[in-house]
């Protein structure tokens, strides 16, 4: 029988190489995908979740064991992911990695067609435009809403991984969510 | 009515609600179409966002996890060697030749400052302000308009 993380993790506070890599192995897509959606930047997104992993061998001796392990993790995850974007927050107002700005097509660069009104955007338009609005939202609602729909995480699990209320959890989704529902409304 | 549950909808829509809170949500959302149709178009945009957040760019998940050994192999030996007690010897010296700049560096601070030359002392003499510095000290200058209004009550100890 496998391992639960959480055990696995008490084996790495006592320096089990092993356990190590098997929790490794388990997280690092998910670290990865999370880190690269709040980030949109490849190698910060694989820069920050090796961080996180290091970060997770050295202080999982600190981890007690009173909430799950993902919910842990992703805590060091998206704390490390909100710091980097606060310290690199000046530097990307004059650099724009090809990463950054999946908005920036042709087809967006056009002006409006003076056309017919009812004219409606296709579905994959559609779909980048929300991306697109998603990586313009504020970083805690962005990591809210990360979390809920590509983890599927529950509003409890996710106010621990922000280290908020439940409550305000349920805010950062309904403003994000609204902002978002705007997108597509305009479109 | 009771109030809209914007805010549960996310929630109830996953099933994260205690069993009361669900079961106020069911009863709102079968009174309320607003809020009904609030919920349906929240769940098509939830499905909408899980597709629309594409995937990163891939990983060869080997080198991931050889470049992520070498990152805890360096900090490991970064923390070997800080944490490696000194040489009794270096200690000593190092406590003596700080030891040594605190007591240097007291005596020129004790010195006070660099004395006036001709010229500030002059300007200095000059200034009103230097001769009625008691006044000055106990005015909020540029905050209490109705303390510099008053100047010469102050200077007479009566503000």
């Amino acid at each position: 029988m496998e391992p639960s993380d959480e055990a696995l993790c008490q084996r790495v506070a006592k320096r089990d190489e092993a356990a190590f890599d098997l929790l490794v192995s388990r997280y690092q897509e998910r670290a990865y995908r999370l880190a690269w959606s709040m980030l949109r930047n490849a190698e910060d997104a694989r820069d920050v979740s090796q961080d996180a992993f290091i970060r997770l061998y050295e202080a999982a001796g600190s981890f007690g064991g009173r909430s799950k392990f993902s919910t842990w993790f992703y805590r060091i995850l998206v704390n490390l992911c909100l710091d980097h974007k606060r310290k690199h927050r000046w530097w990307k107002l004059w650099v724009r990695d090809e990463d950054d700005d999946r908005s920036d097509t042709i087809l967006d660069r056009q002006p409006a067609p003076v056309v017919d009104p009812v004219d409606k955007m296709s579905r994959e338009q559609t779909m980048k435009a929300l991306g697109a609005a998603v990586d313009r939202l504020a970083p805690r609602q962005r990591a809210a809403v990360l979390l809920r729909v590509q983890e599927d995480m529950a509003t409890y699990d996710i106010a621990r991984v922000l280290k908020c209320s439940e409550a305000t959890v349920r805010v950062h989704l309904h403003r994000a969510l609204t902002t978002l529902k705007k997108t597509v409304e305009k479109r | 009515m009771a109030r809209h549950p914007d805010t549960d909808l996310v929630p109830f829509l996953r099933g994260d609600l205690p069993p009361a809170e669900r079961d106020r949500v069911a009863r709102h959302l079968e009174e309320c179409p607003d809020c009904r149709q609030d919920a349906e178009q929240l769940r098509d945009l939830l499905g909408d966002l899980a597709r629309s957040m594409g995937q990163p760019p891939t990983v060869q998940w080997a080198r991931y996890r050889a470049e992520l050994r070498e990152k805890l192999e360096a900090r490991r030996g970064r923390r070997a060697w800080w944490s490696r007690p000194m040489p009794l010897a270096v200690s000593a010296s190092l406590a003596g030749v700080l030891l040594v700049v605190a007591v240097w560096g007291g005596r020129e601070m004790s010195r006070g400052t660099d004395p006036l030359s001709p010229d500030e002392a002059v300007i200095g003499h000059e200034l009103g302000l230097l001769q009625e510095f008691q006044t000055v000290e106990r005015l909020d200058l540029l905050e209490d308009l109705d303390v510099i209004g008053d100047l010469d009550g102050l200077a007479s100890g009566q503000g």
